[in-house]
């Protein structure tokens, strides 16, 4: 009896369109949004997650009607990421129908904004996304979908944005990203060990035994993953037969 | 019929606002006194701090016609909505609650190998107590999604209709007479929290 470890699916939307990039590059359509989250939510999916993975100023009103059609049809946490700069970035979310919001760039740009955006809606809404790649020594955390490197190492940010309120950490392996050979369970574990917030692990899911091995090697609450759900390598129901089978608890 | 629900001003009362919807029942935001006229059941959804909370419904003079209606009407409280029934919070000792149970809200004990975290958040069991109208074509155990760091810990046991257990047992669901208040919520419980809140719909007292 305790808290379930929670199977989240990633919805990367691109222009109104489920799109699942490889290495954080290459963009292949998966199909819309809102009946992915659907078919995710009769799946069993825990929760749903949705990154605006361009984000653009232009774009921006397909997103929030895409997050409307989505909360109008799943009564599921929600949570919704991509291009959020300002408190009132996250408040227009909130009330478009987002449960929590994921931050990631910004955070870094201007840690305020998680200081700022828990304090008004408090830390359980706001996650904080990093992207990072082991550098031989730490993992080096990444701004703008991967792009830019920056100097902070992985654990020291989680800590900070931690303190500053967030009230859970997505985590982002780039070295594994779309690579389906599994999460970086030492990268997961090394910020499980030192948080007391959940951490969601994410990148590198191919095999079910990846998304086991994220919750007893990785020590991750919960499991983050896109391209096998969208492509129906994998179901949600297996992951949590084979999580249960493990004796850790899900939600059937 | 028509369900209020009530807007203090420092919550996202819209999912909830949307699971009624889609459940095909009439809702009204309940922003001001004046707006508790002509609504036939009550539902107070809550997040963040009890203090925040109770403050705000002072400021916005709602205090007066929730308390009116929580002895006439159907009432569903949601997470913060459960606690303000309490008389008071180890979140908020300067601001009293409700009083409806004379107990406090207190919270979570820490553990130190952060096997348990908090605030307690995800889907944890729901284990009833006792039958209620609420739990119809609900079974025992199941999960709900929960995100809260106080809870009810300490109540007359006729009160409790659920626990559930987070490092420590706590009371997950309590009634009395026309209340009915969750800790966790159903506006975000998939299938399960929809049943819950047809079933609030359907209830008549």
């Amino acid at each position: 009896m305790s808290v379930t470890i929670r199977i989240i699916p990633c919805l990367d939307v691109r222009e109104g369109r489920v799109v699942k990039g490889i290495n954080f590059e290459d963009i292949a359509d998966a199909g819309d949004p809102a009946e992915a989250a659907q078919r995710y939510d009769k799946e069993g999916a825990d929760e749903i997650c949705m990154l605006d993975i361009d984000a653009s100023y232009e774009a921006r009103s397909t997103t929030l009607e895409t997050v409307e059609k989505i909360a109008n049809q799943v009564f599921i946490p929600f949570t919704v990421g991509g291009g959020i700069k300002s408190v009132n970035d996250v408040e227009v979310l909130l009330k478009t129908g987002a449960d929590k919001v994921s931050i990631n760039t910004s955070a870094i740009i201007n840690p305020k904004l998680v200081e700022e955006a828990s304090r008004e809606f408090g830390s359980q809404c706001i996650v904080v996304a990093i992207d990072a790649k082991f550098n031989g020594k730490d993992w080096s955390v990444y701004t703008h979908g991967g792009k830019n490197k920056t100097d902070l190492d992985a654990l020291s940010w989680s800590k900070k944005v931690e303190q500053l309120g967030a009230g859970e950490i997505l985590m982002t392996s780039m070295d594994k990203d779309g690579t389906k050979s599994g999460f970086d369970n030492i990268l997961n574990q090394t910020l499980a060990d030192n948080l007391n917030i959940p951490l969601i692990a994410s990148g590198g899911a191919g095999e079910l035994d990846h998304l086991v091995d994220a919750v007893k090697l990785g020590k991750a609450d919960a499991v983050l993953a896109a391209s096998i759900f969208h492509y129906k390598e994998i179901s949600i129901k297996k992951v949590k037969e084979a999580l249960k089978n493990q004796g850790l608890s899900v939600r059937l | 019929m028509k369900i209020g629900v009530i807007d203090y001003g420092a919550s996202n009362i819209f999912s909830v606002v949307r699971a009624f919807n889609s459940l095909g029942a009439s809702t009204k935001v309940l922003k001001k006194s004046k707006d508790f006229e002509n609504i036939d059941k009550l539902v107070f959804p809550g997040q963040g701090s009890m203090g925040a909370c109770l403050k705000k419904l002072s400021e916005n003079d709602l205090r007066d016609s929730l308390i009116f209606s929580l002895k006439n009407l159907p009432f569903l409280g949601i997470c913060l909505g459960l606690q303000i029934l309490f008389s008071e919070s180890e979140e908020s000792e300067d601001e009293k609650g409700l009083g409806i149970f004379p107990e406090k809200i207190k919270k979570f004990s820490e553990f130190k190998d952060r096997t348990i975290k908090i605030p307690h958040m995800g889907w944890n069991q729901v284990e009833f107590s006792q039958s209620h109208f609420i739990w119809e074509g609900l079974e025992s155990s199941k999960d709900f999604y929960f995100v809260h760091s106080y809870a009810s810990k300490e109540i007359d046991e006729k009160y409790i209709y659920s626990k559930t257990f987070h490092g420590e047992s706590f009371n997950s669901a309590v009634a009395k007479d026309n209340i009915f208040a969750t800790q966790f919520h159903p506006e975000k419980s998939g299938k399960s929290g929809l049943n819950l809140l047809q079933n609030f719909i359907d209830w008549k007292i």
